[in-house]
């Protein structure tokens, strides 16, 4: 029984769960963007409707209570539309998607400065974009997630840190705040832990163009060429597709493989994180999409090593790589070369204005998660108040009901003064 | 019969022992019965002694408590620690008890389990003759099979209890022995012929060489059966096994073990890369012969597989097209269901989609 290199991806969480077509996934972010709005407008109108039946005092106090949570848990001090009448604005679909990539972006950000692995923060990102597929910003803001998710990232790529230490890094940020959205982000992501990266194949393949540059390369069974006949095609190879043939010496070519390689790199750490690559590609059709983007002769030739241009799967390869290039290459970050700063500005100052429009429409239940975090594990701080009266007070119904089953058939908890007698 | 005795007579002393110094009547009597060559303290029927007195040194274990009894299996006399430790320590030596002469070894010396001498003996030979008739129900045709050849277990046991026939019953055991040594392990056989032991018995060492020959001999029956030393007339016979039981199935050898795989019979097969000895890469030169790798047993032919594989695992997987096949059919919702149940237990809303995924 043979396994092949496709039998190993196909086991994957990442092809079994995070793989979609364009289709599924403007349909799944429709879904979320519908849910979330439905959501938040039902929130706000109950809240709302709570505030109108409080005195003007207990009114006040609330407010004042509200901006406490807001400024202790999110940075960007959403603010709810407490005092509006009219309906809430809501995010639509596209500025929802706009929203996730700055959010991806500022981790990417985070990454550098953190100096954390490439691996690290590549994977941060895609745990950050497979949330957001599923849940929306209105609903949990990028910020906390975004932390955390680097956080889990951070453990998963095997790069331990202690919660204190990561957190320090952050000013005004606790161990509780980046641990509070933990289990939800975590569940959000099916408990799928693995990302396949580019990083490594990009490498390999590197390894091998040098190895044909320099005429050690072990062409496969099928392909009759030596490799010195490898060699020496690869040394003819125009520059730009349709160009003149060239005649490159060993160390040029070299030169040009080297070259290649941190270009496409370059695209791996950015644009293809930043887009939806991860979800529409494999990582190998990633890394050499980035690879064609760097050098397009050298990288259809390294093809045709592997897949002669006469075997079926060729033109889709081909098709499948120009569509991936094509996706990554129309990335900001691919031309923010070619981008005028006007443009950039503008950009910017849209990115400001959805920042604010988001602090508008924020769910008003998932604004403190430290607190709903407390609240739903044992060690609450009791009447905290974090949750809407209703719930809280069934909650400790519950809890207590649950207590005084245990104390029956347990018997009461001991006594913490020193064990004295009650 | 020994043991009421032995407590009788340990009793009292026991007690004047205690007391030694509380009377002058009871001291006098303490001091009595530490003379044993006073004839009136000895106490006087033979069991008494035979139990604790070793046969060989006439030591008592009155006078000394820690005194321990051996026997040999081979004669079954009983005989002190010390004695034993005394005369076998320098090699095997005739039995000291007179009359006997039988050569015992140290190493088979034991403590006794069973009082009764006669019982000890029974069970050695019972746990003797059922290692080498180890045979079960499953191992015969029939029932009857079965139960004929337990009836013949049982009478050779008694032939050796009783000692009837004792040297045929042992030689035909000792064959059926060598048989199933055979069977079980052919090769160990063929060994033994090649380098003979000359301290077994000349009728085993015999049937031995005569099955080897005759094993050597199976796959070319034609061409080896003229030059061997032995009459072709004892090979032609089937070994004599010592017995012959009617219904008794051909042990059938099991297959021979396959190496351990931990794939269970996948392997990986790469369909686009052939992976070559050394990738002589600029970035990988400083950990190839780096001791502070190597050390740990870092294998950098692990690193190029490795990254050679993922550069093409997935490589020929259309996203598009395969996802669209699988979306008709059922997703796992097993996980799923699960998370369902739990974000809705927590109580709060709805945290994370959890109703359409997968
Ligand atoms: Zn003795
Ligand atoms: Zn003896």
């Amino acid at each position: 029984m043979k396994l092949t290199e496709d039998d190993s991806y196909r086991t994957s969480t990442q092809y079994k769960h995070w793989s979609f077509t364009p289709a599924q996934l403007a349909s799944q972010r429709r879904k979320t963007n519908a849910r979330a709005s439905a959501r938040v407008r039902a929130n706000v109108a109950r809240q709302r409707a709570e505030r109108a039946q409080l005195p003007d005092n207990a009114n006040a106090n609330a407010s004042a209570s509200e901006t406490d949570r807001t400024g202790s848990g999110v940075d960007t001090g959403a603010n709810t539309p407490v005092s509006a009448d009219h309906e809430v604005d809501c995010l639509t679909q596209d500025e929802e998607m706009r929203l996730v990539d700055t959010f991806c972006e500022r981790a990417l950000e985070l990454g550098k400065f953190c100096k954390f692995p490439t691996e690290v923060t590549a994977t941060g990102i895609q745990f950050l974009r497979r949330f957001y597929l599923f849940n929306s910003p209105m609903t949990y803001e990028g910020q906390n997630i975004s932390r955390t998710a680097m956080f889990i990232a951070n453990k998963t790529e095997g790069n331990h840190t202690s919660v204190e230490t990561y957190a320090a890094r952050f000013p005004k940020v606790t161990a509780e705040q980046v641990l509070a959205p933990e289990y939800l982000l975590v569940q959000a992501l099916r408990f799928n832990f693995e990302i396949r990266h580019p990083f490594r194949g990009l490498k390999g393949g590197h390894m091998e163009l040098l190895e044909m540059a320099r005429g050690h390369f072990a062409p496969l069974p099928a392909d009759e060429r030596t490799s010195a006949g490898v060699q020496r095609e690869m040394q003819h190879l125009p520059l730009k597709p349709g160009g003149p043939p060239t005649q490159l010496a060993v160390p040029a070519l070299e030169k040009r493989v080297a070259d290649a390689y941190a270009f496409a790199s370059n695209v791996l750490k950015t644009a293809a994180l930043l887009t939806d690559a991860y979800f529409l590609y494999t990582p190998p059709q990633i890394w050499l999409s980035a690879h064609l983007l760097a050098d397009e002769p050298l990288t259809l030739f390294y093809l045709s090593a592997k897949l002669p241009p006469t075997h079926p799967a060729h033109a889709k390869t081909v098709t499948t790589l120009a569509a991936c290039a094509a996706l990554l290459a129309a990335h900001r970050s691919f031309t923010s070369d070619t981008t005028s700063a006007d443009a950039k500005a503008a950009r910017n100052k849209a990115d400001a204005a959805l920042i604010k429009k988001l602090r508008s429409c924020r769910d008003p239940d998932k604004l403190d998660l430290v607190k709903l975090n407390q609240a739903q594990k044992r060690d609450a701080v009791e009447g905290s108040g974090a949750l809407e009266g209703g719930k809280a007070k069934r909650r400790k119904i519950q809890r207590e009901a649950y207590e005084k089953e245990a104390d029956e058939f347990w018997g009461p908890e001991l006594a913490k003064n020193g064990g004295r007698p009650v | 019969m020994a043991l009421p005795t032995r407590r009788a007579s340990g009793a009292p002393t026991k007690r004047l022992a205690e007391d030694g110094g509380a009377s002058p009547l009871s001291r006098n009597l303490h001091n009595l019965s530490l003379q044993p060559s006073n004839a009136t303290a000895r106490p006087p029927p033979q069991t008494d002694t035979s139990s604790d007195i070793c046969p060989v040194c006439k030591s008592s274990r009155y006078l000394n408590p820690n005194m321990k009894f051996l026997v040999n299996p081979e004669c079954y006399h009983k005989m002190c620690e010390s004695c034993v430790d005394r005369i076998f320590s320098h090699g095997p030596a005739p039995c000291p008890i007179a009359g006997c002469k039988r050569t015992l070894r140290k190493a088979r010396f034991r403590k006794q389990t069973f009082e009764d001498l006669k019982v000890e003996r029974e069970v050695d030979i019972r746990k003797r003759v059922a290692k080498a008739m180890n045979k079960c129900e499953s191992d015969f045709e029939t029932l009857k099979d079965y139960n004929d050849y337990l009836e013949t277990v049982e009478s050779l046991t008694w032939n050796l209890i009783l000692k009837v026939d004792v040297d045929d019953t042992e030689r035909r055991l000792r064959l059926w022995e060598d048989a199933q040594k055979a069977e079980l392990h052919p090769n160990a056989t063929i060994r033994r012929n090649l380098d003979p032991d000359p301290s077994l018995p000349s009728d085993t060492a015999h049937v031995v060489l005569k099955k080897g020959a005759t094993q050597r001999k199976l796959p070319i029956n034609t061409t080896t059966s003229n030059n061997g030393p032995n009459p072709p007339a004892a090979d032609d016979k089937a070994p004599d096994a010592g017995f012959s039981f009617a219904g008794l199935k051909k042990r059938i050898a099991p297959e021979p073990e396959k190496p351990f795989d931990p794939y269970g019979g996948w392997s990986f097969d790469p369909q686009f890369y052939v992976l070559q000895e050394d990738y002589n890469t600029p970035w990988l030169a400083p950990y190839k012969d780096n001791p502070d790798y190597l050390a740990g047993g870092y294998d950098i032919t692990d690193f190029y597989d490795r990254a050679l594989g993922d550069a093409f695992s997935g490589f020929g997987v259309f996203i598009e097209e395969e996802v669209k096949a699988r979306k008709g059919s059922a997703k796992a919702k097993k996980g799923t269901a699960k998370a369902v149940k739990a974000a809705a237990s927590n109580g709060a809303v709805k945290d994370v989609d959890m109703d359409d995924v997968f």
